[in-house]
C-alpha cells in the first residue's frame, strides 16, 4: 500500500509541477502588473486544457485504444512542447520589457505596456496545462482501473498532482511578496530553465516517435547519483524536465535554446544615441534588482521609454 | 464575448492537430494480439513470447515496489514501443505494430539502466 502510494505520488507530483509552475507565475504577473481582470482568461485556459485532456483521455482508455498509437502520442507531446516553448519564450522577453519600462520609472505608462492580447493568455495557460494534462489524465484512468484491488495508485497520485498545485500556489504568493524587479529577473530566469527543459522534451519526443534519430544515443548517464525513483528526481525532473539519461541530440537542444536566451535576456540595453553607456546598465533587470535589494532607487535617468 | 471566441479558436487548433496525429501512424485495429506482461522489481514475465506479425497489446502490471517502465526494441536496438510511468499497483497498456522479426522486450523498474531483457520472436 505504501509504496503504491509513494511511487504514483511522485509521478503525480512530476507530472503536475511545470503546469502549475508556469500558470503561477502567469497569475502572479498578471495581479503585480494590476491586471487581475485578465485572470478570467488564464483559467479559461486552464479549464479548457483539463476537458480536453479529460475528454481525450477518456476516449483513449474507454472507447478507442487504438485511435491514437504510441507513436502519435509522442508526437503531441513534442508538437505542444515546442509550441509552449515559443509561448513561454514569449512571455520571458515581454516581461523584460515590462521590467526595463520599471526602471525607467515610467509606471505611469505601465498599463499600455502590458496590453497583452486575450489569445496569448489564453494560450499560454492552456499549453502549460494541455502539455502533461493527457499524460496524466491516462495515468489518472489507468490508477482508478486498479483501484478495485487498491485505492493506493490513485491515492497516491491525486496527492502528487495535488501537491503540485500546492507548491505552485507558494510560488504565487511568495512571487507577489518580492520586490517587484527582482520578481522579472527572478521569474525571467525561471522560466528560461524551464522552457529549455520542455524544449529538451519536446526533443526527446520528437526522438521516441522516430522523426528526430538518435534516441538511444546517450550524453551521459548520471542515474547512479540521480536516481529517477527519488523526491528530488522528480522534483527537479517536473521542474526543468532534468533526466538521468539525455540523448546527445537534448543536451545540445537544451544548451541551444539556454545559452542565446540567456544572454539575450541578461544583456543590456541596446545602445542608441542617449549618452552614458553607464545609465543604461541600471535599466537590465537583473542590475535593477540588485540596486533596490540596496535600498537605492536608480530611475528617472535611464533611458528606457523606447517601445 | 471575445474570450469566449478565442477559446473556440484554441481548442478548434488543438482538436485538429489532436485528429492529424491520430490519424498518422495509428496501427491496424484488427485483431490486436493481447500479451500479459508481470513486472516487479527483479523480475519481468511476459504470459507468451512467440507472436504472430501484426499489432500486439502488451498489458503490463506492476507488482512491484518502484515505478517500471516497458520497452519493445527492435533488433537494431530502436525503440518500437515503450510505456512509462507505471506506478506500483498499476497497470498500463502498450499497443505496438510489430513486423515477423526478432525483438527484446524490457521492464525497467526504477526507471533506469537497461532493464530485464526477453527475447521476442514475431513471425508472419
Amino acid at each position: 500500500m505504501s509504496h503504491a502510494v509513494l511511487g504514483n505520488y511522485l509521478i503525480g507530483l512530476r507530472e503536475g509541477l511545470e503546469a502549475t509552475l508556469v500558470v503561477s507565475i502567469l497569475v502572479a504577473f498578471l495581479v503585480r502588473s494590476g491586471r487581475r481582470e485578465r485572470l478570467a482568461q488564464v483559467w479559461a485556459g486552464v479549464v479548457a486544457a483539463v476537458l480536453l485532456s479529460v475528454g481525450f483521455g477518456a476516449l483513449l482508455t474507454f472507447v478507442a485504444e487504438d485511435l491514437l498509437s504510441p507513436a502519435g502520442h509522442e508526437l503531441f507531446d513534442a508538437v505542444t512542447s515546442v509550441a509552449a516553448v515559443a509561448f513561454v519564450t514569449w512571455m520571458i522577453f515581454w516581461m523584460r520589457r515590462t521590467a526595463r519600462r520599471l526602471s525607467g520609472d515610467l509606471r505611469g505608462k505601465l498599463a499600455d505596456a502590458l496590453s497583452m492580447g486575450a489569445f496569448a493568455v489564453v494560450g499560454m495557460a492552456f499549453l502549460a496545462v494541455v502539455r502533461e494534462g493527457l499524460e496524466t489524465t491516462l495515468l489518472f484512468y489507468a490508477a482508478a482501473q486498479g483501484a478495485t484491488t487498491s485505492r493506493g495508485p490513485l491515492l497516491g497520485i491525486t496527492l502528487g498532482v495535488a501537491t503540485a498545485v500546492a507548491l505552485g500556489y507558494l510560488m504565487y504568493r511568495s512571487a507577489v511578496k518580492i520586490n517587484l524587479s527582482r520578481f522579472f529577473t527572478w521569474t525571467g530566469l525561471l522560466l528560461i530553465l524551464v522552457a529549455a527543459g520542455i524544449f529538451k522534451y519536446g526533443i526527446h519526443d520528437f526522438q521516441e516517435s522516430g522523426v528526430l534519430p538518435g534516441g538511444e544515443t546517450h550524453a551521459f548517464d548520471i542515474s547512479a547519483w540521480f536516481n529517477p525513483d527519488t523526491w528530488y528526481a522528480a522534483l527537479l525532473g517536473g521542474m526543468f524536465n532534468i533526466s538521468a539519461t539525455p540523448s546527445v541530440l537534448e543536451v545540445v537542444a537544451w544548451f541551444a535554446y539556454a545559452v542565446p536566451v540567456l544572454v539575450l535576456f541578461l544583456w543590456p540595453s541596446r545602445p542608441a544615441k542617449a549618452p552614458a553607456s553607464a545609465d543604461r546598465a541600471a535599466a537590465t533587470p537583473a542590475a535593477v534588482a540588485g540596486a533596490q535589494s540596496n535600498g537605492s532607487r536608480t530611475s528617472a535617468d535611464a533611458p528606457a521609454s523606447r517601445t | 464575448m471575445r474570450r469566449t471566441s478565442v477559446l473556440t479558436l484554441a481548442l478548434a487548433g488543438t482538436a485538429a492537430g489532436l485528429l492529424t496525429v491520430a490519424g498518422c501512424g495509428a496501427g491496424d485495429s484488427a485483431a490486436a494480439q493481447s500479451v500479459a506482461v508481470t513486472a516487479t522489481d527483479t523480475t519481468c514475465a511476459l504470459a507468451r513470447t512467440d507472436l504472430p506479425a501484426g499489432t500486439t497489446e502488451f498489458t503490463v502490471t506492476n507488482k512491484g515496489t518502484k515505478v517500471t517502465e516497458f520497452y519493445v526494441y527492435g533488433s537494431d536496438g530502436s525503440v518500437k514501443g515503450e510505456v512509462e510511468d507505471i506506478g506500483p499497483g498499476v497497470t498500463r497498456s502498450l499497443r505496438a505494430d510489430l513486423k515477423a522479426g526478432q525483438y527484446e522486450a524490457a521492464c525497467k523498474p526504477g526507471m533506469t539502466g537497461d532493464g530485464i531483457r526477453t527475447k521476442l520472436t514475431v513471425s508472419g
